[in-house]
């Protein structure tokens, strides 16, 4: 690894959410709009400052080019601008290139940004249909290979090869809907037990619908400059990007090298490498949870837990408060909302305002070190950015 | 985005030049894998090289058409309403005895008799004039 990484050297300074949950008759571009100008209030910057802005696509979008449709519509004509597409890896890929462009001196002010409105602008069926759109049209998608498909073989076979059970899978939607019950705006928030999970109708085996993230409407942005810029401009607690890691196993999910040991381990560890900590320094974790299982492989992949026990990690509160690594203390995927892509960037909105020392009562106390790990159609792409405060320099 | 009209229909594989041996074979009813001339590797998925080692030295050859499950998924809640009327069905991921996996489908018996490691065998099944899909039976 290069010595000159961009381990401290960009900071995010400001952070805005849209409405989530459902948020009828509002597109991707407002609610992605609405997120960047709560964004740049946060941080007290106007919008001419921004001179570059990633994106992702948005489902219940026809724009190919997000972030150029996104720059028009908001009123902006930057000078650096992509729209990035690894499926749910794509989060933390925007913070992670978001931090080398500016490093490298292709931008001064990035916006992330995104918004999609999958559950106001598709119909169910269109939407799971635009989910599993993704999959080979020649050798998946004549199978009826729904995209939780692909992820619930990996559970499957981590239950065969661990002894994961089922009621460790739903430990995790019962533990997430507690944090969901705490945090403003979540879409799902009366408590529910294992045995409501596994009640639920099923979807998948071994999925029931409560193991099953939602399908939401909502956007959220965030404003990165560097350390330098972010001194200047006086912002009072810039949260700094540590390091990042990314991982490509695959494109289809039989090609994939080992159902249940993900490039998680990879993107992980190049992550950890750059900033310069291991998993037992991170003090809060925002873990991609399009499927319960998904949280289990991750908390091992990610090093929190040794391979095979993420089952019981999770059922001895691991990634609850007072646990190891309080994981998703906004309720994640699972309960406070997921519209497609923007749905990992709710992980990074949490995480950053955990590390601010901003979320009230879902507070984990002395938070200086996060990370968040996004992910992909079937853990084919996988992308961790650990981001610290100043203490963490 | 996909039209309502076009989530009505189950997609049809369409053949291109690096898949048309495959597809060809399936509707003559077997599975052509490829094997790496330089290096021995077999793959399922088609292509112009070897992922190994990059040759082009590439033959074709039936495979067994045996197999075993490594994973398996049995689908309630259908991606989109062309495969609603199919529910419940065992979306499989077979290991072939030639080492390399593939996703299919379980035909031939309830979704629900489908266990780890089970042997299965391939059944080409016609879904129109030029296209057989690799389905799997109990063996």
């Amino acid at each position: 690894m290069s010595r000159d990484t961009l381990r401290g050297k960009v900071a995010v300074i400001g952070i805005g959410q849209s409405p989530t949950g459902k948020v009828p008759g509002r597109s991707p571009l407002w609610l992605a709009a609405d997120a960047a100008a709560k964004a740049l209030a946060d941080c007290g910057l106007p919008k001419s400052a921004v001179d570059g802005v990633l994106s992702s696509p948005a489902m219940a979008s026809s724009f190919h080019r997000f972030s150029v449709a996104f720059s028009e519509y908001f009123g902006i004509q930057p000078t650096f601008s992509n729209t990035l597409q690894v499926s749910g890896a794509t989060a933390a890929t925007m913070f992670n290139i978001g931090a080398a462009a500016i490093h490298g001196g292709l931008a001064e002010v990035v916006m992330v940004v995104a918004g999609d409105s999958m559950l106001s602008g598709l119909t169910p069926d269109l939407a799971l249909r635009a989910l599993t759109e993704s999959r080979d049209q020649q050798y998946e998608m004549p199978f009826g290979i729904p995209v939780a498909n692909t992820f619930a073989m990996t559970a499957h076979r981590h239950m065969k090869e661990f002894g994961t059970t089922a009621e460790q899978f739903a430990e995790v939607a019962v533990v997430q809907r507690r944090h969901a019950s705490r945090t403003p705006g979540a879409q799902q928030t009366a408590p529910i037990t294992v045995d409501d999970v596994l009640n639920s109708a099923m979807v998948t085996t071994p999925y029931h619908k409560l193991d099953c993230s939602l399908i939401s409407d909502g956007g959220a942005a965030f404003i990165l400059t560097s350390a330098e810029h972010a001194k200047a401009l006086g912002i009072e607690k810039p949260i700094y990007i540590l390091g990042g890691g990314e991982c490509y196993t695959h494109e289809h999910i039989f090609l994939m090298p080992s159902l249940t040991t993900t490039g998680a381990v990879q993107s992980s560890r190049r992550a950890y490498a750059m900033a310069g900590f291991g998993p037992d320094d991170i003090d809060v974790a925002g873990v991609y949870d399009c499927f319960t299982g998904t949280v289990i492989m991750m908390l091992e992949d990610l090093g929190f837990c040794p391979k095979g026990e993420g089952g019981r990690f999770v059922a001895d509160g691991g990634m609850s408060y007072g646990g190891k690594i309080p994981s998703n203390t906004h309720g994640g995927l699972l309960s406070f909302a997921h519209s497609g892509i923007p749905g990992s960037l709710f992980h990074f909105y949490e995480v950053i305002a955990q590390l601010r020392g901003q979320c009230g009562v879902r507070q984990v106390e002395g938070a200086e070190l996060g990370l968040v790990h996004s992910l992909g159609a079937g853990f084919a792409t996988n992308a961790t950015t650990i981001l610290g405060t100043e203490s963490t320099l | 985005m996909i039209s309502p009209q076009d989530a009505l229909k189950k997609p049809v594989p369409t053949p291109d030049a690096d898949s048309a041996a495959l597809w060809r074979g399936l509707r003559d009813g077997e599975l052509l894998l490829q094997h790496c001339g330089a290096c021995g590797d077999v793959q399922y998925y088609q292509q112009a090289t070897c992922r190994r080692c990059g040759g082009d030295n590439i033959a074709h050859r039936a495979a067994s058409g045996r197999g075993k499950v490594h994973s398996f998924s049995v689908v309630h809640r259908a991606p989109g309403p062309a495969f609603k009327a199919d529910l419940p069905y065992a979306v499989l991921l077979v290991e072939l005895d030639e080492g390399p996996r593939m996703i299919s489908s379980y035909v031939g018996g309830p979704p629900d008799e489908v266990t780890f490691d089970m042997a299965v065998m391939l059944v080409c099944e016609p879904i129109s004039d030029d296209i057989a899909l690799p389905r799997f039976r109990k063996a």
